[in-house]
């Protein structure tokens, strides 16, 4: 388990964001329901994870990992149940647990009409940086997520991965101690996956802790090194990668856990250069 | 493929026929649009019968239609899917037949079905003897395809840009001349009409020139029929056909061209400056610095002021252009304009869309959200009371009487402070998503959330009866010395402003505080 005290991630750090953590979880989530009219997308979910972890959150879609994601941000407010980020609750003081987190949602939705070198300077000086300062850092996290280049361009022109990077950038600027993605590498290409997977490495190595969602099974056993299954709004396991896997593949593990939806035998037997 | 795609289109009327209420309520609008179209268009034309210069306003009409058709696509771009041929682009299809397929799919809806039952007035109207209607008849079939080639082949040449950012803005921007154009027939054209400034005989200009274009012909083709003139009839006629062929032709080969050509939607563009404005403000100078910026680069903010501007000249476009003049007229306008300002921002979150996220991951306290608030309110200060300043000043120059412009600035400065403390209440007390829908490309607001324009109402009466003290004193000082007006009720007039938006922010701030989370709901069921 790492502390804040670890390498240095080559970022700026932020003083401000130095909270206190409880017993060494930097997230703690007790209980947390949210039900949509009579669907019930999160049916009590318990979860800790370990500061300085880089913790994946597996599940299929709507399994209730967005709306999970969403009410540990403060973005959704939840029927039931308690978050605790650093040892700050989430519903009973936002500004103090926002102040704790960085957040890229899964819909990666930017100031378009702004450029990336104005989108990541706005979000530090909405975060309480002084201007020369967030100018400086959005500058070396362009720099970093090789954005350099498009810097002065509207973000409305820039491609699915160029916004996720952006969104990542907005996210880091003022070096929280944990940090929330959801769907990361979703449309994202493979050289773009590769400076966001060796980014949030970084991240975690120095000391902070990152949970993401996805249900991409090879990018979670690749990065993290704890993992969750979430199905129907509940965490069906949750633990180190190599206990949750039990020896199988992640992805083996996954659909042993949470089983299989469908089934194609016999249904499309004209399908194949053998039919007509 | 004609019948297949005349079947995906009725699929599709139907398809948005079950979809939803909203649909269902806006196919029977829609549709009934349309019936009065063809029953308003029908009568118009019949009305010209007898008339000395019934070819030129049949023309005229004609002339609108084609216009009608030519704008509508570009706006409504989205509507049908067999209007984009990219849609089509992936199945093995030979562009000839397409084309026809597209053409009859084009035919097929209450519209175009409208369009030609209503133009068929000229059989009233315009036609005489039993071949003249014939001709008539031939000339309306003729002057609708011209319509629809013409559509087609702007649709399908612009198809690439209007999928594209700069192509879909450049669409919000044909919403201000039409707005214009809007306010300017039900304003000024009946007071005009009533006072005998427009005549049937105002037309009879546009005629040496509109006879030679293609709705001209099928006009005057129905008049020399009537005339016992068939040859030049028929001339006229094959001359319309034959610019339609050239169209159908030029189409044919922009759809051969669309469907091997990839869109622009990658067009990209460059910002000058480096830095955001107002370093030294804080949160609130962040947040002034960001909306700024925004309305300089947002095609929907640019139109929102456009629009703003018309509707604070439309006010007493009346009495401008007619012969009396009442003072107080200028006083609505300014009244009007700010209360446009509060009303057209009165929704933060569903108008800054999922972006809005962004900002409210970092918002928490009051405090935050008093700055977030008074960042706004600033920048649409700074815009907004120049602007409708000048209009007033420029209303007042045009009736002659510049002291009226004077008379209507302490309306402005209190008004806008009353329009804005309303729009932080709303915005922070009855968010609502908004919805880009076709037909429109302007954002309105979701499904089931149309009630929410009641809002609008709230904000543009509280602005008139909070403003009410500055209509007051500027009324009464109307003929007080400059010093009065200029040195004294000016600045009581700011800080009165000023004051009721303080509160104003600070009651949204209050109610923000607890009501973020629903705030960021709607901002991400935002459509942009």
């Amino acid at each position: 388990m790492g502390t804040s005290e670890g390498p240095d991630t080559g970022l700026p750090r932020y003083p401000g964001t130095a909270v206190p953590r409880t017993d060494g979880a930097a997230v703690v989530v007790r209980g947390l329901r949210k039900k949509f009219g009579t669907k019930e997308a999160v049916a009590g979910i318990d979860l800790e994870i370990a500061a300085g972890s880089l913790a994946g959150l597996v599940g299929p879609n709507g399994a209730g990992k967005t709306t999970s994601l969403s009410m540990m941000t403060g973005l959704l407010r939840p029927d039931e149940g308690q978050i605790l980020i650093n040892g700050i609750n989430v519903w009973r003081d936002p500004p103090a647990a926002k102040a704790a987190i960085g957040v890229v949602p899964a819909e990666v939705r930017l100031f378009d009409r702004l450029s990336g070198e104005e989108l990541l300077e706005y979000s530090g000086r909405l975060r309480g940086l002084p201007a020369d300062q967030a100018r400086e850092r959005a500058t070396q996290l362009l720099d970093v997520l090789d954005l350099a280049g498009d810097a002065r361009r509207l973000v409305a022109d820039y491609s699915t991965g160029m916004r996720k990077k952006a969104a990542l950038g907005c996210a880091l600027i003022h070096n929280p101690p944990v940090l929330f993605l959801d769907e990361p590498l979703e449309g994202v290409d493979p050289v773009s996956g590769d400076v966001i997977r060796r980014l949030l490495a970084r991240f975690a190595a120095s000391g902070s802790t990152v949970l993401f969602s996805s249900h991409v099974m090879e990018l979670v056993e690749q990065v993290c090194d704890h993992v969750s299954i979430i199905d129907k709004g509940k965490i069906l396991v949750t633990g180190t990668i190599d206990e949750v896997r039990g020896g199988k593949t992640l992805q083996r593990a996954f659909i042993d856990r949470v089983g299989p939806r469908a089934t194609d035998k016999e249904v499309l037997s004209w399908l194949g250069s053998s039919s007509s | 493929m004609a019948r297949l795609l005349v079947q995906l289109k009725l699929r599709m009327l139907l398809n948005a026929l079950r979809s939803s209420n909203a649909a269902k309520t806006s196919f029977i609008i829609s549709s009934t649009f349309a019936v009065l179209l063809a029953i308003g268009t029908f009568l118009l034309l019949a009305t010209f019968r007898g008339n000395s210069t019934s070819v030129e306003l049949t023309a005229v009409v004609f002339t609108v239609f084609a216009f009608g058709w030519l704008l509508a696509p570009i706006l409504i771009f989205g509507v049908d899917g067999t209007l984009d041929p990219a849609t089509l682009a992936l199945y093995p299809l030979r562009t000839r037949p397409l084309a026809a397929g597209l053409l009859a799919a084009s035919f097929t809806g209450f519209w175009p079905i409208a369009n030609v039952l209503g133009l068929l007035g000229v059989t009233v109207g315009l036609a005489s003897g039993v071949l003249g209607i014939v001709i008539a008849v031939v000339a309306v079939v003729l002057e609708v395809l011209f319509c629809i080639a013409l559509s087609r082949f702007v649709t399908t040449s612009l198809a690439g840009l209007l999928r594209s950012r700069r192509g879909r803005d450049l669409a919000a921007f044909l919403i201000i001349p039409l707005f214009a154009l809007y306010e300017f027939f039900t304003q000024v054209v009946p007071k005009a009409v009533s006072e005998g400034k427009i005549t049937s005989a105002s037309f009879s200009g546009f005629d040496s020139w509109m006879r030679w274009l293609p709705p001209g012909l099928a006009a005057h083709a129905i008049q020399d029929a009537a005339d016992g003139q068939l040859g030049l009839a028929f001339a006229r006629l094959g001359g319309l056909a034959a610019v339609t062929i050239v169209f159908v032709w030029l189409w044919v080969r922009a759809l051969g061209r669309a469907l091997v050509t990839a869109d622009t939607t990658t067009q990209s563009s460059r910002v000058r400056g480096t830095k955001l404005p107002l370093a030294g403000l804080g949160l609130r100078g962040a947040i002034f610095a960001r909306f700024w910026l925004y309305q300089l680069r947002e095609p929907l903010s640019l139109v929102y002021w456009a629009l703003i501007a018309v509707v604070t000249a439309a006010v007493s476009a009346s009495s401008v252009f007619g012969q009396k003049h009442h003072p107080g007229v200028i006083l609505a306008s300014a009244v009007f304009g700010v209360a446009f300002v509060g009303i057209l921002h009165a929704n933060s979150a569903g108008l800054t869309g999922p972006a809005f996220v962004l900002e409210a991951t970092a918002l928490g306290s009051k405090r935050d959200l008093r700055a977030y608030f008074s960042g706004q309110n600033l920048v649409l200060c700074v815009i907004g009371v120049p602007l409708i300043v000048a209009v007033c000043f420029g209303l007042a120059a045009a009736v002659g009487d510049l002291s009226m412009g004077i008379q209507a600035t302490p309306v402005v400065l209190a008004g806008i402070g009353a329009a804005l403390g309303l729009c932080d209440l709303f915005s922070a007390a009855l968010p609502y998503p908004m919805t880009r829908r076709v037909g429109n490309p302007l954002p309105v607001p979701a499904s089931g959330y149309a009630g929410y324009r009641l809002g609008g109402l709230i904000v543009l009466a509280g602005t008139g009866v909070l403003a009410a003290p500055a209509i007051a004193g500027a009324v009464l000082a109307a003929n007080e010395p400059d010093v009065i007006r200029i040195g004294v009720l000016l600045p009581c007039a700011a800080v009165y402003g000023f004051v009721l938006a303080t509160i104003g922010v600070r009651m949204g701030a209050k109610i923000a505080e607890h009501q973020l989370p629903e705030m960021c709901q709607v901002a991400l069921r935002t459509a942009t």
